[in-house]
């Protein structure tokens, strides 16, 4: 009897463990994605007796879409301070001089509940020596207006699933698409939001002191349509696509709203089509539906690129 | 008489010689309107694998993705639809293309019978529709003096060269018993009847069991067992990819109390282990452009609780099951830059399955010649997907748990009038869908090349069946007509989805498990054998299986019409036997479900035996040859019509003692 329990022990052991260890699902979809939840200090500015914060998600400004919450108070008090007029812009300077922005929020309001000014801003490009960023900041305190300007680090945005695109549509105009959510897309439907910008070109010349909003001058664009097909583009996947997807619409918030889901993880191409108000296609082609495998999927004009 | 070979051991040491008679009495009453093989072997081969067993029945059929692990069907059933159990012991396999039955993971020379109800009569073991299968292990009864036995089998075949050793060893006194095996096969590529080699269809298996069984008191014991077997290198031909390695670890432990007195006359409560993996490799074959793991594990501990019951005329049978399984297979696919990240996607998201049933079968013998069964089980099925998500893009915001009651009830009656011999029955039982059909993401089917989604929200199967047998026997002969028809309501199958896009590099589609409002399913078998001299006997099988769906439209996987016919001459030392089967052409394929038409064929196997004694040692040498005529074939049930085997030459020795 000792002999066979001595025998079964080894053949218990050897069984017991595994040859592969199972995939840590949830660990495997944060080792490529984090998801950053906390607003932080990313930018901090001391003008005459005040004191300005702008916090940005992680602390860090990312290229593409970045929700910011300005806070103004008192330099020695920490009461944060509600002010009108308050004027935020973003302002990217190239290596030859020339100077541009990026879609941003520029008159911010503030929200009493939260004791912040909620703002955005979706830089087009990363800091570096090519590219230097500067936020233009003004706001007004018992009738004195205070202006200041600060640079800033714009990084690199590693998280795909952020991405953005520029492009210029069919009008001639200059849009700016960029993905706002999910941070961590699941294998799952997804609520897919992206904000949809395009740049009011300057009907004058540069006036008055610079920065002259009305050369930078960005808005959301209202009641687009962008039309969804999401694919993965590795040629072994053969143009694979996914089912109950829902095309984005604008609702309240002024983003885009709509539904993408991914049937597995890694590359994904979401192919859009953009229509304006009226129906008509500015940008985008259709991709082909069928199943192609060995051959790269073909992407549409209008396309971001995501990974998780 | 399954259960007197299993239980005649321990009484046949019981001190009270009139006890030991009693009980022995009693079990050899306790017997199983059953068809059960006594030995693991068929008349053409003594060393079978437990596939080729199997096969020799007439109510099982079989899917064949290669030379090995062949899926059988139960009346023409696939294995969703038929319970199959180890002793009772619920074990799921791990493969998510079905590579891995359950058959599988034992070997011939540690089973010593397999027990075959057909319909809701093997509700016994848990909700079914087709019936179901339990592998009984060996196990050596107690003896009063000291005793070793054993054996030990080795062969070759020259067709896929394999080689195979097995053998066996018991000791067995009067308190303790200790039975233990090992077999090792290792196989080559097969070659077809056009002399052409089937590539990836080799294969090596090792297994090993122990059990360990200590009388605690003259009328209980409790016994330990375990089975490993470990599958490596295997080709499925049929497959895009072939099997890296597998392995299970089978464990159990029981107790079994007699009674002399009472109405209870056996208890035997078992508790068990059981740990399955399963790791596909397919980078052995070139034409695939993505490489792509897919492991898979399933893990399942229950209880099984049986009691024999036995007053006057009345016998019966209660079971308690109770089990939990979790099945988890993944896939992730490597991007042709390796660098580049991969892509991951659960086939089974983790998928627990919770089953509890009670099942009785009781027994009246009415008269001399008649006898009336009455039955039933009520079984709760409970599922949960831990990673509900991945159900959800094909069925938003089903719940990501899912209880079912699932009941069945069968009634028979038997009657024998001098030599003629009746049986009528029907029954009415529930089934889950299994795990694939319910959670099943992505799976992909060489078969019809399309991936397979698994619906929570199916409905129970439900099945209405009838079955009838009349049969005659005298000394000279004996022929038995069966035939069994089902009524399958809410019946599933894989339906083409218009939505979505595959993604297995090779499929063509995506199916979505779905109910058809009703299938049929219509079996019969003719069974005759004849005595032509003291030493030379024929038996022969016929049997034709039709089935349908709800637009009569054919189901696939049925058998077309198949015969089996073979004499069997013996004299003195010597044995001669030789065999004919094959099917007729496949008039009813589906050519919705993936199928064309396989062609007739017809095989013809030949072989001899002689036996002698050195000592106490019986040695047999038998050679053979199946296919003999180099019939090129496959059979309706191949996957990618795969040819079948070509001619086989066998050679096997065996010493006993």
């Amino acid at each position: 009897m000792k002999k066979a329990i001595f025998f079964l022990i080894p053949v218990c052991l050897s069984v017991m463990s595994c040859t592969k260890e199972k995939t840590d699902y949830e660990a495997e979809i944060n080792m490529v994605v984090t998801e950053h939840y906390e607003f932080k200090e990313a930018a901090a500015i001391n003008i005459d007796d005040y004191h300005i914060s702008i916090e940005a998600l992680n602390g860090t400004f990312y290229k593409g879409y970045n929700e910011i919450r300005l806070k103004i108070s008192g330099a020695n008090t920490n009461e944060n301070i509600n002010a009108p007029a308050v004027t935020f812009l973003p302002v990217m300077t190239n290596a030859d001089g020339s100077r541009a922005s990026c879609p941003h929020r520029y008159n911010l309001v503030y929200n009493a509940d939260d004791k912040y000014f909620p703002g955005y801003a979706v830089f087009t490009g990363e800091s570096g020596t090519n590219e230097t960023w500067e936020l233009y900041i003004s706001f007004t305190i018992n009738n004195q207006s205070h202006s200041v300007k600060q640079a800033i680090t714009v990084q690199e945005q590693t998280n795909k699933n952020l991405n953005m695109t520029t492009f210029t549509g069919k009008d001639s105009e200059q849009y700016f698409i960029a993905l706002v959510a999910p941070q961590k897309p699941k294998v799952a439907e997804n609520e897919l939001v992206a904000g949809i910008y395009k740049f009011n070109e300057p009907t004058s010349p540069p006036s008055g002191s610079f920065p002259d909003p009305s050369q930078f001058s960005y808005s959301e664009v209202s009641d687009y349509t962008l039309q969804l097909d999401p694919r993965m583009p590795e040629p072994s996947m053969g143009n694979h696509s996914s089912i109950n997807n829902k095309d984005l619409t604008q609702q309240d918030d002024g983003l885009y709203h709509g539904v993408v889901n991914y049937t597995m993880t890694g590359n994904w191409t979401l192919n859009f089509i953009m229509l304006n108000q009226n129906g008509k296609i500015l940008k985008g082609t259709e991709v082909p539906t069928d199943f192609t495998p060995g051959v790269e999927g073909v992407k549409s004009e209008l396309y971001i690129d995501i990974l998780f | 008489m399954v259960f007197g070979i299993l239980f005649l051991g321990m009484n046949a040491n019981a001190q009270n010689p009139q006890a030991q008679n009693d009980t022995a009495k009693v079990l050899e009453e306790v017997k199983v309107t059953a068809l059960a093989k006594k030995k693991i072997q068929t008349e053409m081969k003594m060393a079978v694998s437990v596939d080729e067993f199997l096969a020799s029945s007439d109510n099982i059929s079989f899917i064949k993705r290669g030379a090995y692990a062949w899926e059988p069907l139960l009346n023409n059933m696939s294995t969703e639809r038929s319970t199959i159990t180890i002793d009772g012991m619920h074990v799921f396999g791990a493969c998510t293309d079905k590579m891995d039955p359950i058959t599988s993971y034992v070997e011939s020379n540690n089973l010593s019978t397999i027990d075959i109800k057909s319909g809701q009569e093997g509700s016994l073991h848990g909700a079914t529709v087709a019936g179901s299968i339990d592998l009984k292990r060996k196990s050596t009864p107690f003896t009063p003096e000291k005793k070793y036995s054993g054996a030990y089998q080795t062969g070759f075949e020259f067709n896929n060269k394999q080689f195979f050793n097995l053998g066996n060893l018991s000791y067995s006194s009067d308190k303790f018993v200790v039975d233990g095996s090992i077999s090792f096969r290792k196989a080559g590529n097969y070659y077809d009847g056009n002399n052409n080699e089937v590539t990836h269809s080799q294969y090596n298996k090792f297994n090993t069991s122990v059990g360990l069984a200590y009388k605690t008191s003259p009328f209980s014991a409790v016994r330990v067992d375990a089975i490993f077997d470990k599958a490596n290198n295997v080709g499925f031909p049929a497959l895009p990819m072939d099997l890296w390695l597998s392995r299970a670890l089978i464990t159990s432990a029981s107790y079994k109390q007699l009674f002399q007195h009472g109405l209870i006359r056996v208890w035997d409560t078992k508790v068990y282990y059981n740990a399955v993996e399963h790791y596909m490799d397919d980078t052995k074959r070139p034409e695939n452009l993505v490489h792509m793991d897919m492991p898979g594990w399933s893990t399942t501990y229950g209880l099984v609780s049986r009691a024999n019951l036995k007053r006057g005329d009345y016998s019966a049978e209660i079971q308690l099951n109770a089990y939990n399984n979790l099945s988890i297979a993944e896939m992730r696919m490597y991007p042709q830059d390796r660098s580049k990240r991969t892509m991951f996607a659960y086939s089974w998201p983790w998928v627990t399955t919770k089953f509890t049933s009670l099942a009785m079968n009781n027994s009246w013998d009415i008269s001399e010649n008649s006898r009336l069964n009455l039955g039933g089980s009520l079984g709760y099925n409970y599922n949960r997907s831990k990673y509900v998500e991945f159900n959800w893009i094909f069925h938003p915001g089903t719940p990501q748990e899912k209880s079912r009651v699932l009941p069945g009830l069968h009634a028979s009656y038997q009657l024998t009038v001098k030599q003629f011999d009746f049986s009528a029955g029907a029954g009415y039982g529930h089934r889950a869908p299994s795990v694939s059909e319910g959670y099943g993401y992505y799976i992909y089917n060489s078969f019809d090349r399309y991936d397979y989604i698994g619906n929570p929200d199916l409905k129970n199967e439900i099945s209405y069946e009838a079955n009838a047998s009349a049969g005659f026997k005298n000394e000279k002969m004996g022929i038995e007509a069966k035939a069994n028809y089902f009524y399958i309501q809410n019946y599933i199958i894989g339906r083409i989805l218009s939505l979505g896009s595959p993604m297995n590099y090779q499929s063509v589609g995506v199916k979505g498990y779905t109910s058809l409002n009703h299938a049929r399913i219509f079996n019969i078998a003719l069974n005759a054998n004849y005595n032509i001299l003291q030493h030379l006997h024929w038996k022969g099988m016929l049997t034709y299986a039709r089935a349908t769906d709800d637009k009569d439209g054919n189901l696939p996987f049925i058998r077309p019409l198949s015969y089996q016919t073979s004499l069997h001459f013996m004299y003195k030392k010597f044995g001669i036997q030789t065999s004919l089967n094959g099917d007729f052409t496949q008039r009813n394929f589906s050519p919705e479900y993936g199928e064309d038409q396989t062609p007739a064929y017809m095989i013809l196997n030949v072989s001899a035996n002689y036996s002698f004694n050195i000592k106490n040692c019986k040695i047999v040498l038998q050679a053979g040859a199946e296919n003999l005529l180099n019939e090129y074939y496959s059979t309706y049930a191949d996957w990618g019509n795969i040819p079948r085997m070509g001619r086989n030459i066998f050679t096997s020795l065996k010493f006993s003692f």
